[in-house]
């Protein structure tokens, strides 16, 4: 059991857990931030992918003691209104159907798109591999990963 | 005209409610369910969908039939989910793809019924003859007269007597919102993690439980040892619920550390449970059909395995239970039955019983049952306190429902062009141990033989015991009837050297719905110009709707690769293109995973496959390219959400023997299934 200093989407938060607890729960159950989603548990699936220092983890399967000193990034924190570009092309290609494994898609694509401002078939596969979609909306995730590579760029 | 049990209330201040009976969802109770649409004074449109949405878009859908009977844009419109009242909404059930099917007509009356009584109130304000008004964006308008809000007419349209105005549908033609591209209504509260399902429901006090599970098929637990689980920080209580041992703690984490210090012995069920043998077994029941009408040309026999559910978001209910009510939130795909049962179990007056169906992360037949709501229930009672029962991904893979194993022998007997004149198709298979009424070998039959074709010939179905839980699993029989069926066929084809489509074209009655699709797939796909390509056809009529898939396949490093998918679709009139072209390539999906991999093994009593990465659903880079075209069509409006496995499926199996030269045995292809 220990105190645990977190820095979330841009605030600072103190949880009281023990170290092993994974940080899914803190965030979901502490933190109240939902978006992230409970899939597996043993990293297999994605669902609550979110990002820490610009790279895309799985909050599952990371401590929250390993988490402190991370700068956190969960699909709430991703813009103020909703309008981040991938969340734009996500909106107008209509990828979603049941929707629950969206924002680890939406942000592992956010994390792919910044070292990959213009990814290839071949990046998008590498980086969404371990993002499960049990609806089959992975063609339109296709579709909007590049399109919100043309959105991030300016263009329209 | 209004039916004469229809009636129109005002409700709150001035506020416009149309509920109308739906006769045709009304069951042998003789319940009389409504369906609602409300404006409020101040003009604001509210429809309540009546059934859950897991992901197939029902709720999008009830938005555009209401804001296209009302004429205003689709964003006027907010969506209110049902709560479980049968007595209200007769059947709530998502499944057997009714849902549209049954709402559509009663939904776009309610609206239709709400905008002719807008326009008959502002022309008895105008002293003009209603039919010389209309009603466009949230207004009602006469070429002489100023327009006004539908704001400013909704307290003297809820008070005009509804048998009075006649009600007319907005004709096809004049569609602005059906039919037309439309995102999904809830796509911006997915994007941004405020999509609320059910393991996010949070509520006061609320209390987590996971459950001890069988550790073999049908354990129950002997001796329980729950001293170091009640030592664990955190753990509240330990429960007996009917499938193990319930820890129920403050937080997930502390249940599952608590479930994890648990000591049970267990006893009873089948430690020697293995798949294989079950396999050999519903083999052995193939149950005989009659004598060939002539030299059998082709046999074959397809073994197909055990399917899990496996939605994204792992089963879980939240319960509130009082001594004088209940509260339920729930991912459920039947809220009314699940409010019918629970008052039951309780004892409970249904009208104290409170059921929120949540949005669910996918369902795919898995939450039409009620075991994880019992759980929660059960927990909840024995604590007193709002308890939340969560499933870990293990828990879900190990312990559904699942889709039964079957076994399939067809034979033909063809003429002399090498086509089929006669069939025989044998099932040996499981019923569904959560649907009683599939006990009876006919019901099977019913709902999977589909087999659309002019050959005649017999389907006999043997059923034996399941020896674990089965269920409903996406387009039910069918989906293994029906690839079964369409695999034979290829494979007939094959030995009399026909072309797929042709083949399927001959055995089609000329001006059908299915040889439409057929041919349109056929030229969208250039089926003509690619004949060097594994390529495999496949139909399916079912639910009132008709579609074709061709699958094309690659081998890269001698391993199946799906490259393209054309599906070509009649539903009658396509009410939201996008949500059908996800129903379609989420089927699509489906069979890529089914046929190249994902199966369900059991060992030693035990399922083996534990999460996404032993039971390897498709991801992105095995996604293929999928063309949906929707077909228009004067047929009713038909159901969508299964259609497309079935054939996409034997398609997919079809052009994977092309490409290898083996020919297909089961599924997944050129595996040991069992």
């Amino acid at each position: 059991m220990g105190t645990h200093r977190l820095r979330v989407n841009g605030s600072w938060h103190e949880v009281d857990l023990p170290d092993d607890t994974p940080l899914l729960w803190a965030l979901r159950e502490d933190l109240g931030l939902t978006g992230p989603k409970y899939g597996c548990g043993v990293g297999a699936c994605g669902a609550c992918t979110s990002i820490v220092d610009g790279s895309a983890f799985r909050p599952c399967t990371t401590s929250v003691a390993d988490a402190v000193g991370g700068d956190i990034t969960t699909i709430e924190g991703l813009s103020r209104r909703g309008d981040h570009p991938v969340q734009r092309a996500w909106v107008e290609q209509d990828v979603a159907q049941c929707g629950y494994c969206q924002p680890g898609q939406i942000m592992t694509t956010v994390a792919l798109l910044a070292e990959h401002p213009d990814p290839s078939d071949e990046d998008i596969d590498e980086a969404l591999r371990d993002n499960v979609c049990r609806c089959g909306t992975y063609a339109r995730i296709r579709v909007a990963v590049k399109r919100a590579a043309c959105l991030a760029r300016g263009e329209r | 005209m209004l039916g004469r049990r229809s009636f129109l209330t005002a409700a709150g201040l001035g506020a416009l409610v149309v509920a109308l009976p739906v006769p045709a969802l009304a069951d042998a109770e003789g319940l009389v369910p409504n369906v609602f649409v409300r404006l409020d004074a101040d003009g604001r449109i509210t429809a309540t969908a009546p059934r859950p949405d897991s992901g197939q878009g029902v709720r999008t859908v009830v938005a555009m039939l209401v804001a296209e009977e009302l004429a205003v844009d689709l964003d006027a419109v907010r969506v209110e989910q049902a709560l479980g009242d049968p007595v209200r909404y007769g059947s709530q059930a998502v499944g057997n793809s009714v849902t549209l099917r049954q709402t559509t007509e009663p939904l776009r009356r309610a609206a239709a019924t709400a905008r002719c009584l807008l326009v008959a109130a502002a022309a008895d304000r105008w002293g003009v003859p209603r039919e010389d008004c209309r009603a466009r964006n949230g207004f009602v308008t006469h070429p002489r007269h100023r327009r006004l809000p539908y704001a400013a007419l909704v307290a003297d349209a809820a008070a005009l007597d509804p048998t009075t105005v006649a009600v007319t549908l907005t004709p096809q033609a004049e569609w602005r919102v059906l039919g037309r591209e439309a995102g999904r209504i809830d796509a911006h509260d997915i994007v941004t993690g405020k999509a609320r399902y059910g393991i996010d429901v949070a509520r006061p006090g609320l209390l987590t439980a996971v459950v001890a599970r069988p550790p073999w098929i049908g354990a129950v637990p002997d001796v329980v040892d729950d001293s170091a689980a009640r030592a664990v920080a955190g753990v509240a209580d330990v429960v007996r619920v009917a499938a193990g041992i319930a820890v129920v703690a403050g937080s997930a984490p502390a249940a599952l550390r608590g479930r994890a210090a648990l000591r049970v012995t267990w006893t009873g069920g089948t430690p020697t449970a293995d798949s294989r043998v079950w396999l050999e077994d519903l083999a052995a029941a193939l149950p005989a059909t009659g004598p060939a009408p002539g030299p059998v040309a082709l046999e074959a026999e397809y073994r197909l395995p055990l399917l899990a559910h496996a939605p994204m978001e792992p089963m879980n209910a939240t319960a509130d239970v009082r001594p004088d009510s209940a509260s339920l939130w729930v991912p459920t795909q039947d809220p009314g039955r699940l409010r019918t049962l629970l008052a039951q179990t309780l004892g409970l007056d249904p009208a104290m019983i409170r059921v929120e169906p949540t949005l669910a992360g996918g369902a795919f037949g898995r939450r039409i049952e009620t075991d994880y709501v019992l759980e929660a229930v059960a927990c909840s009672r024995a604590v007193g306190a709002p308890v939340k029962v969560l499933w870990t991904r293990d828990d879900d893979t190990r312990h559904d429902s699942y889709r039964p194993m079957s076994v399939h022998r067809l034979s033909a007997v063809v003429d002399a062009e090498g086509l089929p004149t006669w069939r025989s198709h044998a099932v040996s298979t499981w019923p569904l141990t959560t649907a009683p009424p599939f006990a009876n070998p006919a019901v099977v039959k019913g709902s999977g033989d589909h087999f659309p074709y002019t050959v005649p010939g017999a389907v006999t179905v043997g059923l034996t015991p399941a020896p674990l839980r089965t269920a409903y699993w996406r387009a039910v029989y069918a989906g293994q009837f029906g690839y079964a069926e369409e695999c034979f066929l290829s494979a007939l084809g094959d030995r009399g050297g026909w072309d797929q489509v042709a083949l399927r074209r001959r055995l089609l009655p000329p001006e059908s719905r299915l040889r439409r699709v057929l041919d349109v797939a056929a030229n969208r796909a250039r089926w003509s110009a690619s004949r060097k390509r594994a390529r495999g056809v496949a139909c399916h009529l079912d639910y009132g709707s008709a579609i074709a898939v061709i699958a094309v396949v690659e081998l890269e490093d001698g391993v199946p690769r799906v490259r393209k998918v054309t599906a070509a679709v009649d539903v009658g009139p396509a009410l939201h293109p996008s949500g059908v072209r996800a129903q379609v390539e989420g089927c699509v999906m489906d069979a890529v995973s089914t046929v190249l991999g994902a199966r369900i093994t059991v060992r030693d009593g035990q399922v083996v496959q534990s999460s996404f990465r032993d039971y390897p659903w498709a991801r992105i880079d095995r996604a293929p390219d999928v063309d949906v075209v929707l077909v228009p069509s004067d047929a009713p409006i038909g159901g969508l959400g299964e259609l497309a496995y079935p054939p996409a499926a034997a398609a997919i199996a079809s052009a994977v023997a092309v490409a290898t030269g083996r020919p297909v045995t089961g599924m997944p292809v050129n595996t040991d299934v069992g």
